[in-house]
């Protein structure tokens, strides 16, 4: 540039910027670049190409009954609104039980009566879901209880330490500071 | 203001509305006529997806005979819902749980039952849909802030359909006389093109800008916690109308075909163009299909056990506000009369592409070139710095808006 002889020359900057002011919205399309392999791992996750789960916590003795039990997604409880935070758990009954039970229940807690036996699951036995809700003040060292109804009547409970259902969701609850 | 100089600011209003974001706008038009023929789309290259016929006199099947159809195919799959589109040309789309705990949807052929396929495992409709409406923006939290980037840009759209109508005199004159000169010069044909393919689009525009708008204002509702619906929540089944069972079983529960037929008896007109299945044993079954006004379904929430109707809503049921706000969503994606809305949508939705490319064209070619063109003589301190200042009303440069 030859611009020795202007008075204010506009700088390379400046030039570039009229140049390219109205075509820098383009970088706009990197935010769905970016979240591309984020969408491909959820629609994954949704189709069960994972399992049940991102993490599966095992088989889960219930009586005479088991099921596998899995944290659909491997971190804290999610907020949701103004409900609180939820924590997404799957499960899935053995084969031979699913004609005998009637509804899988879960809460933290032992619950004192069938009617209060926590959320319930929706879905194929073969994939149930449950929102857990886990407020801030959970003990870190609580225990999920899984509650299941069968089409006799009866009921049988077992309990895991959250420890054991959820590691992220009791490092979630220790960094709360356990606010009573 | 002189009327001349409020025109002016009018016409830098239009030309400023989408240029700074105007590839952003380009791409949300594409990828939003894309998601209007998703589904076709799908069907094109999938042959699983559609419903041919095995006879001409064959007739489509019931749902139990549906159900009976899969169960026999694979005894062990689990059906937790059936959907029949609208057009007769898809195929049945069935939600199904396999015993490996998979998730699927999967096509059935609604003349003969047999199981066509599962859908591919990439979603064409729903990553159009994703791109479009959020910009792929997870929801964690309420709605994902692509939602807000992209239905924010419903203003500006707005505000450039009432500005192009103001600066665009007697615009009305363009029906009957409508201009295209090719013969030109880029710079006419592309005026030429943003102004007639605009006044053939005022009815889209609005629609999509005034939907567009609602889409952000949703989301504004939901997200500061504020309802404006009138659905009830519907309780659970009772514990008690759930029938005991002395074997230890579950209990018979209704079959489909008898519900739809008790619910049909109770609600006249009851269209059933889905089927939920209950979700588990306190949990009802839900039925539903669109009213005589198209744009809003019906539905029907039903005891599996003993065929009562817990809940219904019905159009009747919606408030005058509700017939408003849900009819947003169907008047934006143009699902809500078959195929050919959907290619009129379509249509419009890229001749709204070319709207937004051709609005750039002309800002690059007049604007943009007399703005660089300043420029340049800028840096010479001779006799053209003085001619220079002439350039900068460029909007009068041979271009018809000059006769503002």
């Amino acid at each position: 540039m030859s611009s020795s002889t202007t008075a204010t020359p506009p700088s390379r900057l400046s030039l570039f910027w009229h140049k390219w002011r109205f075509h820098i919205n383009v970088l706009l399309l990197l935010i769905p670049l970016g979240f591309m392999p984020k969408y491909f791992s959820e629609a994954a996750l949704f189709r069960g190409d994972a399992g049940l789960g991102e993490r599966e916590v095992g088989e889960v003795q219930v009586g005479p009954w088991s099921l596998r039990l899995a944290e659909f997604r491997d971190e804290a409880p999610r907020l949701n609104g103004p409900v609180g935070h939820m924590k997404h758990f799957n499960a899935a009954l053995c084969q031979s039980c699913i004609s005998q039970v009637k509804a899988t229940y879960l809460r933290i807690g032992k619950p004192r009566s069938l009617r209060a036996a926590g959320v319930i699951f929706f879905g194929s036995p073969y994939r149930m879901g449950a929102l857990l809700p886990v407020p801030q003040k959970t003990r870190p060292d609580a225990e999920l209880w899984i509650t299941l109804e069968g089409w006799d009547g009866s009921m049988h409970q077992a309990s895991i330490p959250l420890s054991q259902a959820s590691p992220a969701t009791v490092a979630w609850l220790k960094s709360q500071g356990n606010r009573p | 203001m002189s009327k001349k100089s409020r025109s002016k600011l009018w016409f830098l209003v239009h030309s400023w509305l989408a240029l700074p974001i105007w590839f952003f706008v380009l791409i949300v038009c594409v990828t939003g006529t894309l998601a209007v023929v998703s589904q076709e789309i799908v069907w094109l290259v999938n042959p699983e997806m559609r419903a041919s016929k095995p006879s001409d006199d064959a007739a489509l099947l019931s749902y139990d005979q549906v159900v009976a159809a899969i169960k026999q195919a694979q005894p062990q799959t689990q059906v937790q819902s059936i959907v029949r589109p609208d057009e007769s040309h898809f195929a049945l789309e069935v939600g199904v749980t396999y015993p490996d705990g998979r998730p699927d949807k999967i096509y059935v052929n609604p003349y003969s039952g047999i199981i066509q396929g599962s859908a591919p495992t990439f979603n064409f409709k729903g990553f159009t849909r994703a791109l479009h409406g959020w910009w792929l923006v997870p929801f964690t939290n309420g709605y994902s802030w692509g939602w807000y980037l992209v239905s924010l840009l419903g203003l500006p759209l707005l505000a450039s359909l009432v500005t192009g109508l103001v600066v665009y005199k007697r615009f009305w004159k363009g029906f009957f006389r409508p201009t295209l000169r090719i013969r030109h010069g880029a710079r006419i044909f592309w005026g030429d093109f943003h102004r007639l393919s605009g006044i053939w689009s005022i009815w889209f525009i609005a629609v999509i800008s005034i939907t567009g708008t609602w889409f952000l204002i949703e989301a504004l509702l939901s997200d500061n916690q504020i309802s404006i619906s009138s659905a009830p929540v519907i309780p659970v089944v009772s514990r008690e109308s759930v029938p005991l069972s002395a074997d230890g079983t579950a209990p018979p529960q209704l079959n489909l075909d008898r519900a739809i037929e008790i619910a049909r008896q109770q609600i006249p007109g009851l269209e059933t163009s889905f089927v939920s299945l209950p979700g588990n044993a306190y949990s009802h079954l839900e039925i539903g299909g669109r009213g005589w006004y198209p744009l809003m379904f019906q539905t029907a929430t039903i005891n599996p056990y003993n065929g009562e109707i817990a809940a219904s809503r019905l159009l009747s049921d919606r408030t005058a506000l509700e017939f408003v706000t849900e009819s947003m969503r169907p008047l934006h994606t143009g699902d809500f009369g078959g195929i050919w809305i959907k290619l009129i949508w379509f249509f419009f939705g890229l001749v709204l592409s070319m709207m937004v490319l051709s609005g750039l064209l002309i800002w690059t070619k007049r604007t943009a070139l007399a703005t660089a063109n300043a420029f340049k003589r800028n840096q010479k301190p001779s006799r053209e710095a003085r001619t220079s200042s002439l350039l900068q009303p460029s909007i009068h440069r041979e271009s018809p808006e000059g006769n503002l």
